[in-house]
C-alpha cells in the first residue's frame, strides 16, 4: 500500500466543541462508505478550518471565509467526489458572508458543517456575528444561520446540531452525506461547537437546545411551519436544534447533476487533442 | 484621385444608432475584396445612449491597429461630427443623417436617412443599413456583393429583418447615386488576402482554452472581458465541460482553485477591479501549488476607471501581485493567433510547474476585431507534467504532493486516484501538505517554489525579432502595440530608416536572456506601452541595470491604442 499523509494530532484545546465534529464526521464518513480517497474535507480558517489535518481524507484548506466556493469547485469539476466543508461562524458568516448565501441558491451537492462558537477562538475572543449582545462589549444583533437557510427557497438540507448530543450529530451529518452521494444538492448542517477557552456555553446551550422534532407541527417539508417554530423557540430564549428542512424532491437537483447529467465532468474528461479533434475542428471552422 | 490601399471609415452616432453594424457590413465588403480589416469600437459603459462611434480600416497591407485618420465620416449626429471631424483627412468627406440637423461644412453631404427610411418601412432604425448603401455609392462598390454582404449577414434572422435591411440598402444607395459628385468619389484597391478569419483577442482566448483541454471557468462579468465568459458558456457544455457565472470575482477564483485541486484544467478572466479581488486567491494558488490561469482583460484604472477604454497598466501589479512571495508566469499575447496558442502555453504551464499564470491581455486585443490567420488545432500540444494516474501511484511506495525533487516539479495525484490521498493548503507546509513552522522545511518549500522561474525559464513563451538584425533603434513592447510597432516599422523600412523590434511575449520573469543581448544589439531601445509610469521600462531597468541608459519609454494613457504614426513621432532617431 502506497503511504499517504497521515493525520496529525488536532490542534484544538482539551474539551473544544469541534472534537465532536471530527468523531461524528469519522462515524458517519465509515457508515456511509466513503473511501477516503474519495472524500474531499475543505477546510476554512479558524481552529475548525483545521479538522482536515486530522483525518485521513484528501484535504484541502481554503481562504479565510472561500471554502464554499473553493467546495462548489471541487464538486462541479469532479462530481465523484463527496465534499465536505467545513469552518467557523467567523469563516462562513462574516468574510464568507455572500459565498454563504450563494451556496443555498447554487445547490452543489456538499456538505457544509458550520462550527458555531459564538467567538473568534483562534484570534483569542472576539465578538463574531453569533455572537450575544454583551459578549466582549458586542452592541451587534447575532445572526442566526438557520433563520437565513430557511428564507432561501431552494431543496437544501438544513439542519441544526449540538456538539453535546453526539448521536444525534453523527445520524444528522450521515444523512447529510447520503443526501449529497445521491446529488441532490446543498447540505448545511450549523453545529453548536462551544469554545471552552473563549466562550465556554456547553452548560448554558445543554439547558437552552430544544429539539424541534418534538415540537407539535414538526415538518421540516414545511418551510413556513419550521420558520415559525423557530422563532417561537427562540423568543422562549431556547435555541433550536434538528432538521429544520427535508426537501421533498428526491430527483437530483444537485447543481452537477443539472449541469453534467451522468457526465464525468471536467476533471475526469480526456483533454488530450486525438479524441476531441473533429470537435475542435468544427468549432475553429465556425470562425470565419 | 486613385485607388486607396488603405481605407478608414468611422460612423458616430447614439449608443443604439447602429454604428457597429455598419462597420461590421464594411468589413464583410472589405474582405470579400481581399482585404485585411480592422475593427474597433468607441462606447460608453451604458446600455443605450451616449455617444458612440465604430472604426473599420481596411488596408492591402496587414493591419492590427486603427488608421491615423479617417477617409469618411459617417455622423447620425451633430456631435458625432464635432468628434469625428478632428480626425477627418484632408481628402476626407462626410456623410451625415439630416433628419435632425443641417451641417454648413464644404464637405459634407446631408441625407434623411431616419425620415426616408421610416417613411418607407415604418422603423427608422434601419436608417444604419441606408447609410452603409450610400457609403458602398461614395466608394464605387458592386453592387451585388453589396447586397450579398447584406444578405449573408442577416440571413440567419431571415424574413422581415433581411428583407427590411434589403430596402433600407436600396433607399442609401438610391439617395447617394442622386446626389452630385458622390458616385465613386474614392475607389478602394482589391487586395489578395484571402482564407483569413475575422475574430478577437477575446474570442482567440477561448478557443485556446478548449483546444488546450480546459474545462472549468468561473467567472464574473467585467468590461473588457466578459466575452470570454460568453464564448465558453456555449464552446464547453458540449465537452463535458463547466462554466459558471460566479457571485464575485473572490468566488470565481476560488471556484477555479478547487476545480483544480480535482484536476480539471481551468481559467477565469478579469479585468482591473476584478484582478485587486483575485490577488487574494492567486497567492493561495501560487504556495499552495495549485496550476490556475489568470487573464486580465486590461482597461483604463484604477479603481472603475475607464471601463470600455484600452490602457496596460496592470503589469506592475501583476508582477507584485499578493502578500509574501510566490512564483507566477506573466505572458502577453499580441496577436489573436498569441492568443489562442499562448493560453494553451498557459495552461501548460501552469499543470507543469503548478503555478499561477497570468494572461495578460488589453482591451484593444481584446474587443477589436482583425482578420486573422486561422488557429491551426495542429500547432497544439497538451503537456500535462507529472501527473500521476492510478496505475503510476500503484508503483510509489510514497505519495507526497509536495515532493522535492531535482527539476522543483511535484508529481501530483488528484484526489479520486484510488489509495492515495493529501493536504493541499495556503499555511507553508511540508512535502506531506501538513502545517509545517520548521525553519529548515521553510527556507526549501521557499526555494521549490521560488525556484521554478528560473527552472522553467527557457519552456516560457520566447520573444519575437521583427527587422534587420543591424538596425541600430530599438523598438519593445507587448500586447496590442504589436499591430501598430510592425506598422511604423513597414513604413519606416520603406523611408530607409530600419528599426528592430522585440515582441516580448513572456514579461515576467522578465527574459534577461532574450532582452539584455537585444539591448546590447541596439543604441537605443524605445519601451512602447499603454500606462503613466513605463512599467515594463521599469522592470527592465531593475533586471538589466547595466542597459539602463539604452532605455526611453514611448507613453500613452489617454484610453485609446496607439497609432503606428504616433509611434513614428515619439521616436526622434528615425521621425
Amino acid at each position: 500500500m502506497v503511504e499517504s499523509a497521515k493525520p496529525v494530532p488536532p490542534i484544538w484545546c482539551p474539551g473544544c466543541g469541534d472534537f465532536g465534529v471530527l468523531a461524528a464526521l469519522k462515524k458517519a464518513a465509515l457508515e456511509q462508505k466513503v473511501a477516503p480517497y474519495d472524500l474531499v474535507l475543505v477546510g476554512g480558517i479558524g481552529c475548525s478550518g483545521s479538522i482536515h489535518n486530522f483525518l485521513e481524507v484528501n484535504g484541502i484548506h481554503a481562504l479565510h471565509g472561500r471554502l464554499l466556493a473553493q467546495a462548489v469547485g471541487v464538486k462541479l469539476a469532479n462530481p465523484g467526489l463527496t465534499v465536505v466543508a467545513a469552518g467557523g461562524d467567523g469563516d462562513g458568516y462574516a468574510i464568507g458572508m455572500g459565498h454563504f448565501i450563494h451556496a443555498f441558491k447554487k445547490n452543489a451537492s456538499i456538505v457544509y458543517v458550520a462550527m458555531n462558537n459564538e467567538t473568534y477562538g483562534l484570534t483569542k475572543g472576539q465578538p463574531s456575528p453569533t455572537s450575544q449582545i454583551g459578549f466582549e462589549g458586542n452592541i451587534e444583533r447575532p445572526f442566526d444561520a438557520i433563520l437565513t437557510a430557511l428564507s432561501i427557497p431552494a431543496p437544501n438540507l438544513i439542519a441544526r446540531t449540538f456538539s453535546g448530543d453526539p448521536k444525534t450529530m453523527i445520524a444528522v451529518l450521515g444523512e447529510a452525506i447520503k443526501f449529497t452521494r445521491e446529488g441532490r444538492g446543498f447540505a448545511f448542517i450549523e453545529d453548536l461547537s462551544p469554545c471552552v477557552t473563549y466562550n465556554d456555553t456547553y452548560k448554558l446551550w445543554r439547558e437552552k437546545v430544544l429539539d424541534v422534532s418534538k415540537v407539535p407541527g414538526y415538518d421540516p417539508t414545511d418551510r413556513q411551519a419550521m420558520f415559525k417554530i423557530c422563532l417561537d423557540t427562540m423568543d422562549q430564549g431556547r435555541i433550536p436544534i434538528g432538521v429544520m428542512h427535508r426537501p421533498k424532491e428526491t430527483a437530483p437537483e444537485g447543481l452537477e447533476a443539472k449541469l453534467l447529467g451522468t457526465a464525468l465532468g471536467p476533471a475526469r474528461s480526456d483533454i488530450s487533442i486525438e479524441p476531441n479533434l473533429a470537435s475542435y475542428q468544427k468549432l475553429l471552422a465556425a470562425l470565419s | 484621385m486613385p485607388p486607396l490601399a488603405d481605407v478608414s471609415v468611422m460612423i458616430g452616432g447614439q449608443g443604439g444608432d447602429g454604428t457597429l453594424t455598419v462597420s461590421d457590413l464594411l468589413g464583410r465588403y472589405f474582405r470579400k475584396r481581399g482585404l485585411y480589416v480592422y475593427t474597433s469600437r468607441n462606447v460608453l459603459s451604458r446600455i443605450r445612449g451616449g455617444h458612440a462611434d465604430a472604426s473599420v480600416r481596411a488596408s492591402r497591407d496587414p493591419i492590427a491597429a486603427q488608421k491615423s485618420t479617417v477617409d469618411v465620416l459617417v455622423a447620425f449626429d451633430q456631435e458625432a461630427i464635432t468628434i469625428g471631424a478632428s480626425e477627418l483627412a484632408p481628402h476626407g468627406y462626410i456623410l451625415y443623417d439630416s433628419t435632425a440637423f443641417k451641417s454648413d461644412l464644404p464637405n459634407a453631404t446631408g441625407f434623411p436617412f431616419a425620415t426616408l427610411v421610416g417613411g418607407a418601412l415604418g422603423q427608422p432604425i434601419f436608417k444604419n443599413t441606408a447609410a452603409y448603401g450610400a457609403l458602398s455609392v461614395v466608394f464605387g462598390f458592386d453592387p451585388a456583393e453589396t447586397r450579398a454582404v447584406i444578405e449573408e449577414r442577416f440571413k440567419r434572422r431571415g424574413g422581415e429583418a433581411l428583407e427590411k435591411n434589403l430596402k433600407a440598402l436600396e433607399i442609401g444607395r438610391k439617395a447617394a447615386l442622386e446626389a452630385a459628385g458622390l458616385a465613386d468619389r474614392y475607389s478602394v484597391a482589391d487586395g489578395d488576402a484571402h482564407d483569413l478569419v475575422m475574430t478577437t483577442g477575446n474570442q482567440a482566448v477561448a478557443l485556446g482554452f478548449v483546444v488546450g483541454g480546459g474545462r472549468f471557468f468561473a467567472g464574473y462579468p467585467i468590461t473588457p472581458a466578459t466575452e470570454i465568459m460568453e464564448y465558453l458558456q456555449r464552446y464547453l457544455p458540449p465537452l463535458g465541460g463547466v462554466v459558471r457565472q460566479a457571485e464575485d470575482e473572490l468566488a470565481a477564483v476560488n471556484m477555479i482553485i478547487g476545480a483544480s485541486y480535482t484536476g480539471a484544467r481551468v481559467m477565469t478572466s478579469t479585468s482591473g477591479p476584478g484582478l485587486s479581488l483575485m490577488t487574494e486567491g492567486i497567492g493561495h494558488a501560487g504556495t499552495a501549488e495549485l496550476p490556475i490561469v489568470v487573464a486580465d482583460c486590461a482597461r483604463v484604472g484604477p479603481s472603475t476607471g475607464q471601463p470600455t477604454r484600452h490602457e496596460q497598466s496592470d503589469l506592475s501589479h501583476l508582477a507584485n501581485l499578493g502578500h509574501g512571495e510566490f512564483p507566477r508566469f506573466i505572458v502577453a499575447p499580441g496577436t489573436p493567433v498569441d492568443c489562442f496558442e499562448m493560453t494553451v502555453d498557459a495552461l501548460n504551464l501552469a499543470e507543469r510547474w503548478r503555478v499561477p499564470v497570468l494572461l495578460l491581455l488589453d482591451q484593444a486585443l481584446c474587443q477589436n476585431t482583425t482578420t486573422s490567420p486561422r488557429f491551426d488545432v495542429q500547432r497544439v500540444h497538451v503537456d500535462r507534467g507529472e501527473r500521476l494516474t492510478g496505475d503510476a501511484v500503484a508503483q510509489l511506495t510514497q505519495y507526497k504532493a509536495y515532493q522535492f525533487t531535482e527539476s522543483g516539479r511535484s508529481a501530483y495525484a488528484p484526489p479520486g486516484t484510488p489509495g492515495v490521498w493529501a493536504e493541499i493548503t495556503g499555511n507553508e507546509h511540508d512535502e506531506w501538505g501538513h502545517v509545517s513552522v520548521n525553519p529548515t522545511n521553510r527556507v526549501r518549500m521557499m526555494r521549490k517554489r521560488m525556484e521554478k522561474m528560473v527552472k522553467a525559464r527557457d519552456e516560457l513563451p520566447a520573444a519575437r525579432l521583427f527587422g534587420p538584425a543591424d538596425a541600430k533603434v530599438g523598438i519593445i513592447g507587448f500586447g496590442s502595440t504589436f499591430g501598430p510597432i510592425r506598422e511604423a516599422q513597414t513604413v519606416l523600412e520603406a523611408r530607409g530608416k530600419p528599426t528592430r523590434f522585440l515582441q516580448a511575449r513572456t514579461l515576467f520573469p522578465v527574459p534577461v536572456h532574450e532582452i539584455e543581448p537585444f539591448l546590447k544589439s541596439v543604441d537605443v531601445a524605445y519601451v512602447v506601452e499603454h500606462n503613466y509610469t513605463g512599467q515594463f521600462a521599469r522592470l527592465l531597468r531593475e533586471t538589466m541595470p547595466a542597459q539602463h541608459a539604452k532605455l526611453r519609454s514611448v507613453l500613452k494613457y489617454d484610453g485609446s491604442n496607439f497609432r503606428a504614426p504616433e509611434i513614428i513621432a515619439a521616436i526622434p532617431e528615425v521621425a
